[in-house]
């Protein structure tokens, strides 16, 4: 028994490494020769360490069980529990996965608008009025003061303003609001390059329509025009092509309807693919049996080939709206116009008379 | 204590030195930081308050074991790790319970953690023994043994403690009784 106690207090010291370097030699050589013994020490090895695992759990636990006092175990609770509302469940167990669908919603939502955006068309408009800008001509109002308090003989530039084309025998012009806005004197130009002096009659800014009145002595009669005005709405690929003064000579326009609406879906003009220049404003639009379909007014500069033209509706509503009297022999509306059934060369031809160039200083 | 859990979490190499260093403000800052966390978890899957704690607990005592034998390596974040423990403890013990198990709440990302908690499991039941073997030893033995193993107190100590009229009297005793649980435990 006393061997047995001495024996296990040794085991335990050479297990603990508290022998002395001989103490520990004897003993592992006793251990060698004494399988029990052998036996003992591993038994006890493994017994010190479950006892050793043994009493760290339970101070890590005690330790635990103290800071676990410590927290306010309700508050949180409450704060984490599940909530009552399944959305707010919901939001809680999948904020991550909602995030990212959120997120990609919203770059969809980007991309829409970016390219909804870019179809839309939201480009500048450009009015096709010649070089008659303010500025431009305030400057040549200096100069033509300057000009007269030298007393020297003016001599009017050759400028030129846009188109514009007759709706009347008497020399009544039909053209665009935007040509003639804030000029201080219009002349227009015919094909033979003889001018007359016109005065505005009518203005309709909303439609970008203006009516001139020729007032120069030397005008004659034109003539009966050959065109009428189409009733009825234009069609989407239908075939139409203008004259018009870009430059100093009559310049012949080919194109098609692209589109019922005007810029951002302006309902009072629709969109055409024709090319146009600055100085084509206010040139009759055409289709192929020569009737006057509508007035070209601006085109966007962003997209090539979409010009812009009032619908023939509201040329007739300016025409309507100043005293039939003074119209003599007016352009028709509705009726058979006298180009049709001639060839485009013809039609260009006889037209020629009836479109001219509007000046503006 | 506010349920923010970025401003009282501490960093993990903060908490992987203390734990090896046994302090125990680390393991009040570490127990506090990801409590909230666990307890979510919990409540959110059956669970209460009480499950909570224990499931947190063992979770932390995996962690525990694993920085002490020095194969922890930060390849993923402490709170990742304590939160993939948590999960496969609390899923077990559903399972056991045999209470609904589908449908799993997930709050964080999970790391596989299977390996680590069999040889949790290996410990707990070597943990449960001792403890089955020392409330099977009775008083004294018991508290001899605990004095002398747990609180390591000196023969001489538990001499005092226990009035033996001398110490060899007392290693007797002592020896006795780790005979006694000894048996208990390897037989178990």
């Amino acid at each position: 028994m006393r061997n047995e106690i001495e024996l296990e207090a040794i085991i335990e010291d050479y297990l603990n490494g508290k022998l002395t370097a001989d103490e520990q030699k004897a003993f592992e050589q006793l251990r060698n020769n004494d399988p029990i013994v052998d036996h003992k020490v591993v038994a006890h090895k493994v017994f010190l360490e479950s006892m050793k695992q043994y009493a760290d759990v339970l101070l890590l636990k005690h330790q635990m069980d103290l800071a676990h006092e410590q927290l306010d175990v309700a508050t949180i609770s409450a704060q984490v529990k599940p909530h009552s509302s399944r959305i707010v469940r919901i939001w809680r167990n999948n904020k991550s996965a909602i995030a990212v669908a959120a997120s990609f919603l919203i770059l969809a939502m980007v991309m829409l608008y970016s390219i909804q955006s870019q179809t839309k068309q939201d480009g500048s408009y450009e009015e096709l009025k010649g070089e008659v800008s303010r500025i431009k001509q305030s400057q040549n109002n200096l100069i033509r003061n300057f000009n007269a308090n030298a007393s020297k003989p003016h001599i009017a530039p050759a400028r030129f303003g846009g188109s514009g084309f007759a709706i009347s025998s008497n020399g009544y012009i039909l053209t665009n609001y935007h040509v003639i806005k804030g000029a201080d004197s219009v002349y227009i130009q015919n094909s033979k390059g003889a001018s007359f002096k016109v005065k505005a009659f009518y203005t309709d800014p909303i439609n970008d329509i203006a009516i001139l009145k020729i007032t120069d002595p030397s005008f004659t009669n034109l003539g009966s025009v050959p065109y009428s005005i189409k009733k009825g709405s234009i069609t989407i690929g239908e075939a139409v092509y203008t004259l018009g003064y870009p430059k100093d000579d009559v310049v012949l326009g080919d194109g098609y309807v692209s589109s019922k609406t005007g810029l951002n879906g302006d309902t009072l003009a629709y969109q055409i693919a024709i090319p146009v220049n600055p100085g084509n404003s206010g040139g009759p639009l055409l289709d192929n049996n020569g009737n006057i379909v509508g007035v070209i007014k601006g085109k966007e500069n962003k997209i090539d080939g979409a010009a812009f033209a009032v619908k023939p509706k509201y040329i007739m509503e300016a025409l309507n709206s100043i005293p039939q009297d003074s119209l003599s022999r007016r352009v028709a509306y509705g009726k058979r116009s006298s180009l049709q059934g001639l060839k485009r060369t013809k039609q260009v031809e006889k037209m020629q008379d009836y479109v001219f160039m509007i000046k503006v200083y | 204590m506010s349920f923010k859990l970025s401003s009282s979490v501490p960093t993990d190499r903060e908490v992987v030195l203390g734990i090896l260093n046994n302090s125990e403000e680390a393991l009040n800052k570490l127990y506090a930081g990801y409590y909230p966390m666990v307890l979510q978890f919990i409540l959110n899957n059956n669970g209460d308050e009480d499950d909570a704690k224990d499931v947190y607990q063992e979770a932390i005592i995996v962690l525990y074991n694993k920085i002490k034998t020095g194969n922890f390596e930060l390849s993923s974040k402490l709170k990742t790790y304590l939160y993939s423990v948590s999960r496969r403890i609390w899923l077990k013990k559903l399972s056991q319970q045999s209470r609904k198990t589908s449908n799993i709440a997930d709050f964080e990302d999970v790391l596989a953690v299977d390996e680590d908690l069999e040889q949790h499991e290996q410990k707990d039941l070597q943990f449960d023994q001792m403890k089955v073997a020392l409330e099977g030893l009775g008083e004294p033995c018991k508290t001899i043994i605990q004095d002398f193993y747990i609180h390591s107190l000196s023969m001489q100590e538990i001499c005092e403690k226990f009035g033996y009229t001398n110490t060899d009297n007392a290693k007797t005793q002592k020896y006795k009784c780790l005979q006694r649980l000894k048996k208990l435990f390897f037989q178990a």
